[in-house]
């Protein structure tokens, strides 16, 4: 398995895939901070605000000071799990694509056994992909922090309430794209799916079912990263361990339908 | 002989029709086997049920005994090359062979050394979205290579490759033959194998048609003769034919075609009438003909495939020219 995962590793590396979703995913993190700083006073807080006291920075109000506005800056790119997703979709989908699955189950006839390396490479990925969000927020961030006259260290001492979350709802689903993609192995397919249902159907079963927002992947991911911000709070949420069951839940039924799918699949 | 593949009774239904129907044969070590049929006979279908990629509706497809699925290093015992486009086009061709050694668990030195069998060094850092058909194919055989199998499976491997490219595959197929290694090598062109393979396992409709050696095809080929003669004198050549119990037609105004003749009877036939000769030819069917005539005269008759000595339900060519 240690064998299959380091050729899984290069084979991502060695494609345009992740460097270009990480890319994106940078640049939107980058003008959302930039917003954030062209925007004084817009974060009020959310639920931090109870308690304004406890910040480290000066006492600007249009400067983010207190715990939970420092939180919700690290906590920038949060929104970026779709990439993980993306990339959890597309690590599995370009083998179909591009036909280099027939290889792949050369080396690998065991097509459960593929399914498994593809979910801890996705994850792995997932997680990078969330550590250099963070990096990237925490410098890009302090810095403008800085310039505004706040605390870059205040800024980097809430970096880990932050990151666990962050890097949890990212690995999750990174493997639930994984999962998605084993089982629609069409690359274009699977990620119309994926983002029709984030883009649109999910808003739509929200709105037709009051409740359900909790039980579906982005309100389960809200509660897994234990962020709230930009979410009404009187949807209420799981806690962060049931909704990162739930996520992990979703991924692997399936990623275990997919699979089973794909042992009876012909690779012609 | 051992057999390193053994094919029994193999089957796949795609709906109602029949891609591969009861399908036996078996191929031996150290032998380059030659699989061959048209385009759509279910070799690229049976070919994919033996690596596990299809699966089959019905039948057993074994390495030793053993199915794909179930060999411990399958790199190691069989390269495969299927089709040619298997790669991602922004992957360099170095990084996708080491892919697979690492994965396979191969020292990395193999990459290296299958690149050079291939003669592929000097592209190594190039994407393989920038190369040739013929570059593709050699990238597939070196993938193929990289566990230094000894069983070959080569899925229509010519295609793409310049008249070049084809010599040096048939000398590499009877290099890998030399090493003791088995070759199955598919094709639907009998002439761009017949100086490669030893046997043939020919099917058509994905039913086996014949499975023999090249020699008894070339000797099947051999008995089809007549002589083609272009002579000035057609009048007096025909006159004297009339004489003798032969049967000849004109194919061209000073050529005819004596149908069963051999130069050792023509010739001192036309000394003794002297009659003056431009051209003598003797005619044989070509490997190419009666390869030709056992696929499509399968598909017009005969259920059920033939074994080696019996004979096949086809009309010789040359004999109604």
């Amino acid at each position: 398995m240690i064998a299959l995962l380091r050729s899984e590793w290069l084979k991502l590396r060695t494609t345009a895939i992740p460097w270009v979703l990480a890319g994106i995913a940078l640049v939107i993190n980058g003008l959302l901070i930039l917003v954030y700083f062209l925007n004084p006073g817009a974060d009020r807080g959310g639920p931090g605000q109870a308690n304004p006291n406890v910040g480290f920075g000066p006492p600007n109000p249009n400067v983010p000071h207190t715990i939970q506005q420092l939180r919700n800056l690290i906590g920038t790119g949060i929104e970026g799990y779709l990439f993980a997703l993306l990339l959890g979709v597309l690590i599995i989908t370009v083998e179909f694509r591009h036909k280099t699955v027939t290889t792949s189950f050369l080396v690998t006839p065991r097509r459960s056994t593929f399914v498994i390396a593809k979910l801890v490479t996705a994850a792995l990925a997932g997680a990078l992909l969330a550590v250099v969000m963070l990096a990237a927020t925490v410098i890009g961030g302090g810095i403008a922090l800085s310039a505004k006259g706040g605390s870059f260290t205040a800024l980097v001492h809430q970096g880990p309430a932050v990151a666990p979350g962050m890097i949890l709802v990212f690995v999750l689903f990174a493997l639930l794209g994984v999962g998605v993609g084993s089982l629609i192995t069409n690359q274009v397919a699977a990620l119309i799916v994926c983002l029709g249902w984030f883009l649109i159907l999910q808003n739509i079963v929200e709105g037709i079912w009051n409740g359900t927002a909790k039980w579906l992947p982005s309100g389960a991911a809200a509660a897994a990263a234990n962020v709230t911000a930009g979410r009404d709070s009187s949807f209420g949420l799981l806690h962060w361990w049931q909704g990162s069951l739930l996520i992990l839940a979703y991924g692997l039924v399936f990623a275990v339908v997919g699979s089973v799918v794909l042992a009876r699949r012909d690779i012609t | 002989m051992p057999s390193a593949i053994e094919i029994h009774g193999l089957s796949k239904h795609f709906g109602p029709v029949r891609a591969v129907d009861d399908l036996t044969f078996e191929v031996p070590e150290g032998r380059v086997t030659g699989f061959l049929g048209p385009n759509g006979s279910g070799k690229t279908t049976t070919l994919r049920m033996l690596l596990g990629l299809v699966r089959a509706s019905g039948g057993t497809a074994t390495f030793g005994g053993k199915r794909y699925v179930e060999l411990d290093h399958p790199v190691r015992h069989v390269g495969a090359v299927l089709e040619a486009t298997s790669f991602h086009p922004s992957r360099r061709a170095e990084d996708h062979l080491k892919s697979v050694a690492i994965g396979a668990k191969l020292p990395l030195s193999r990459v290296g050394e299958t690149l050079d069998l291939v003669g592929l060094t000097d592209v190594a850092r190039r994407r393989v979205g920038k190369f040739s058909l013929g570059m593709r194919q050699r990238l597939q055989l070196a993938t193929a290579l990289l566990g230094d199998p000894e069983i070959l499976i080569l899925d229509e491997p010519a295609n793409g490759l310049d008249p070049q490219g084809i010599q040096w595959l048939r000398t590499f197929i009877r290099y890998q033959a030399s090493l003791g290694h088995a070759v199955l090598v598919s094709s639907h062109l009998l002439s761009e194998m017949e100086e490669t393979v030893d046997d043939v396992v020919i099917v058509s409709q994905g039913k086996l048609v014949l499975q023999t050696t090249l020699a008894d095809l070339a000797t099947r080929a051999g008995t089809s003769t007549g002589m083609r003669i272009r002579t000035p004198e057609v009048p007096r050549l025909t006159t004297a034919l009339d004489a003798v119990p032969v049967a000849w037609r004109q194919v061209a105004p000073d050529t005819l075609v004596i149908d069963g003749a051999t130069p050792e009877w023509f010739g001192p036939f036309a000394a003794e009438h002297r009659i003056v000769l431009y051209e003598l030819v003797h005619e044989r069917g070509s490997l190419e003909e009666v390869f030709l005539a056992l696929t499509q005269g399968f598909e017009a008759a005969a259920p059920g495939g033939l074994q080696d000595g019996q004979s096949a339900p086809f009309h010789m060519p040359g004999a109604d020219q």
